[in-house]
């Protein structure tokens, strides 16, 4: 799917609203089972240095005098300090602090009413964990104090660290997956309204299917539907009101064209003369009525989706030249076709109607004595059909203007409407078709083509 | 025995006074009988009452629409010639009133001429079902003994000359095109080229001289009319 990003999605939105509130509880969940674990490590460490106080304690004998003295041999002082990554001090002291023995530098901290007493503090340059202990021993007391350097705590602070966030990087990996897939699966209705739509023809205005149709967009699909139907009851309204129009304009002109024909054949004089004039205006009506009605109905028709199929362009040219023959005969010319078999999608009856225009005007434009050629041919994935005439040419600087509607040619022959080439134009449109007017090839006359994509 | 043109009698069904009274007038005046009626349930009463030997049918009727009216006609297997008038000009039109029966039609408004040279032509091709004769202007086809006669002179034609004559006068006043000559005349040689078929039809022309026009239409064909023009 083409949509810029900030094009409003349902997708993303369900996505931002699921995603974020389930990577911040995963990550306050990890950073609370990281704190706990921490906390239990630590408590397991301190346990473990408090052990080696007591162990320091139990050695302090008392003196007769000269108050508690550390009885502990070289080789126990090696075991008490031995540690795979930590160094270990101790220091023992008096209850007021002197020192007894260890390491006199590692000082007493400061006692608290807890016993032991758990605190940080740093010792030749290394941050380390002190307990001291206030021993009740005989002799008058001690205070034990015994601290380690923090590598091993850091070593399981990191490795704490380290899989808790391997485990809530999976947890929200497999959030996300979940997520994901849940809101592909939620929104696919949605998409299948989406894929019905997209698949359909421009002018296709079929209801869409209301079954399985999730609950949530069970009212756009009816209001669509309700569009569907309305552009559809209006689609039908105009054509039927074409085609009445058609009906009622034309019925009385015929029945007006046939009384005059009539009286212009069985009359002489004046009243001939009168009938003929009046049988023109009447004919001139009525083609203008016809090129109304059919830029009337293409309009509609390209809005609407004309029923398009296979036409055989020689036949439209046939038809073409079989109903202006006797207006040919009228005007003294030689109206011929010269026709190579080619198809065209398209209408066939605006076709004929194009064509026609285009062989009006030709017939229009041309002197007696001059011929009005059709040809079609078909090459290079081109179908084209085009009406030729030896007449006055259209002036070159206004050649684009004749396709307006009611545009006239300035040096035109004869009465027209100036509406042929406008529906020739709409035609061409509705088929893909370019249209060019030139003069023709010997440079007499007018030249109309109308080239067509291959059928 | 054929019938003649004259004395040929058309039925109108046409609700529209101005045009019925005006297609009558022209038929009148080509020398027909006309009478019109205005709706299909008067055409199936007039039709069952007398002989007509064609209607002229408008599509739009009240009630019952012309082309309903040729439906039912033919599904009564009344071969009644019937020419469709219609003021709706689609293709679809023209190809619905063609399959249900209709034998042609004629788009509002027409040349009177042209609607008077259509009728003829029908009446002309559905008398020739079952007749030997055609009769066409001042000439006359005697088909199974495949002899013509302009203005009782009997004309001497090759095979396909005759062949070509009697496919132009079957279509009268409409374009034939070569191609459909070409198959006319085609069951006695397959070799035949539109070149051919333009001898043939000058030749053809000789010998009618001015009794019968055979018109050219460029790239496409010839149409007959019963007048030199």
């Amino acid at each position: 799917m083409r949509t810029p990003a900030d094009t409003p999605s349902i997708r993303r939105r369900l996505l931002a609203l699921l995603l974020i509130p389930t990577a911040a509880i995963a990550a306050a969940a990890t950073y609370s089972a990281y704190r706990t674990s921490l906390a239990r490590i630590e408590g397991a460490y301190d346990a473990e240095l408090l052990d080696t106080a007591l162990a320091v304690a139990s050695n302090i004998e008392a003196r007769e005098g000269s108050g508690p003295l550390l009885a502990l041999t070289p080789d126990a002082v090696t075991l008490l300090r031995s540690d795979v990554r930590d160094t270990i001090y101790y220091r023992v002291s008096g209850s007021d602090g002197h020192y007894i023995a260890g390491d006199e530098a590692l000082g007493v901290p400061h006692q608290g009413v807890a016993n032991p007493e758990f605190s940080e503090a740093a010792y030749r340059g290394e941050p380390i964990r002190v307990v001291s202990y206030r021993a009740s021993a005989a002799g008058g007391g001690a205070i034990v104090t015994v601290a380690e350097t923090l590598h091993k705590r850091h070593a399981a602070r990191r490795h704490v660290l380290r899989s808790s966030l391997a485990v809530d990087a999976a947890q929200l990996a497999t959030a996300l997956a979940v997520i994901w897939f849940g809101v592909r699966f939620a929104i696919a209705p949605l998409r299948e309204v989406e894929r019905q739509l997209a698949a359909r023809q421009p002018h296709e205005l079929a209801l869409l299917g209301t079954e399985n149709v999730p609950l949530e967009i069970r009212s756009l699909i009816d209001a669509l539907n309700r569009l569907f139907r309305s552009l559809e009851e209006a689609r039908l309204a105009e054509r039927s009101f074409l085609d009445n129009a058609a009906h009622q304009l034309r019925t009385p002109l015929a029945g007006m064209i046939a009384h005059l024909e009539l009286l212009a054949n069985g009359n002489s004089g004046h009243a001939n003369t009168r009938a003929l004039a009046a049988l023109a205006g009447a004919r001139r009506l009525a083609r203008t009525t016809q090129q109304l009605l059919a830029l009337a109905r293409s309009d509609a028709a390209s809005r609407a989706g004309a029923e398009f199929s296979a036409v055989s362009l020689p036949a439209v040219i046939e038809a073409c030249v079989e109903s202006r023959l006797s207006a040919a005969d009228e005007a003294g010319l030689d109206l011929g076709a010269q026709m190579e078999g080619s198809v065209v999608h398209g209408a066939r009856w605006m076709l004929e109607e194009a064509l026609g225009n285009l062989v009006d005007n030709a017939i229009a434009a041309t002197p007696p004595g001059g011929s009005v050629t059709l040809r079609c041919s078909a090459g290079d994935g081109h179908s084209w059909l085009e009406v030729c005439d030896t007449g006055v040419g259209i002036p070159a600087a206004e050649r684009e203007q004749v396709f307006e509607r009611f545009y006239r040619a300035s040096n035109a022959r004869a009465a027209g409407s100036g509406l042929g080439l406008a529906i020739v134009r709409e035609v061409s449109r509705v088929h893909g078709a370019t249209l060019e007017l030139t003069e023709s090839a010997d440079g007499t006359g007018t030249r109309a083509r109308m080239t067509f994509p291959a059928a | 025995m054929a019938r003649t043109l004259s004395g040929m009698r058309v039925l109108i069904v046409e609700d529209e006074a101005l045009i019925a009274d005006g297609v009558r007038q022209a038929l009148l005046g080509a020398g027909f009988a006309a009478d019109v009626v205005g709706n299909a349930d008067a055409a199936r009463a007039a039709l069952a009452a007398e002989y007509f030997d064609m209607a002229v049918v408008d599509i739009g009727l009240p009630r019952e629409d012309g082309l309903q009216l040729v439906r039912s006609l033919r599904l009564r297997r009344d071969a009644l010639p019937v020419l469709i008038l219609t003021a709706r000009d689609a293709v679809n039109w023209r190809v619905t009133a063609l399959d249900l029966g209709a034998d042609d039609y004629l788009t509002k408004p027409f040349h009177v001429s042209e609607l008077v040279a259509r009728c003829r032509a029908l009446v002309r091709r559905a008398n020739h079902v079952g007749s030997s004769i055609i009769e066409f202007g001042d000439l006359r086809l005697e088909t199974v003994e495949r002899n013509a006669f302009a203005r009782e002179q009997p004309l001497e034609l090759t095979l396909r000359e005759w062949s070509i004559l009697e496919c132009l006068v079957l279509n009268a006043g409409r374009l034939v095109g070569k191609d459909r000559l070409m198959s006319a005349v085609s069951d006695w040689s397959d070799e035949l080229t539109p070149n051919a078929i333009e001898v043939y039809v000058s030749r053809l022309r000789a010998k009618l001289g001015d009794a019968a026009h055979i018109r050219t239409v460029r790239g496409l064909g010839y149409r007959i009319d019963a007048h030199a023009g």
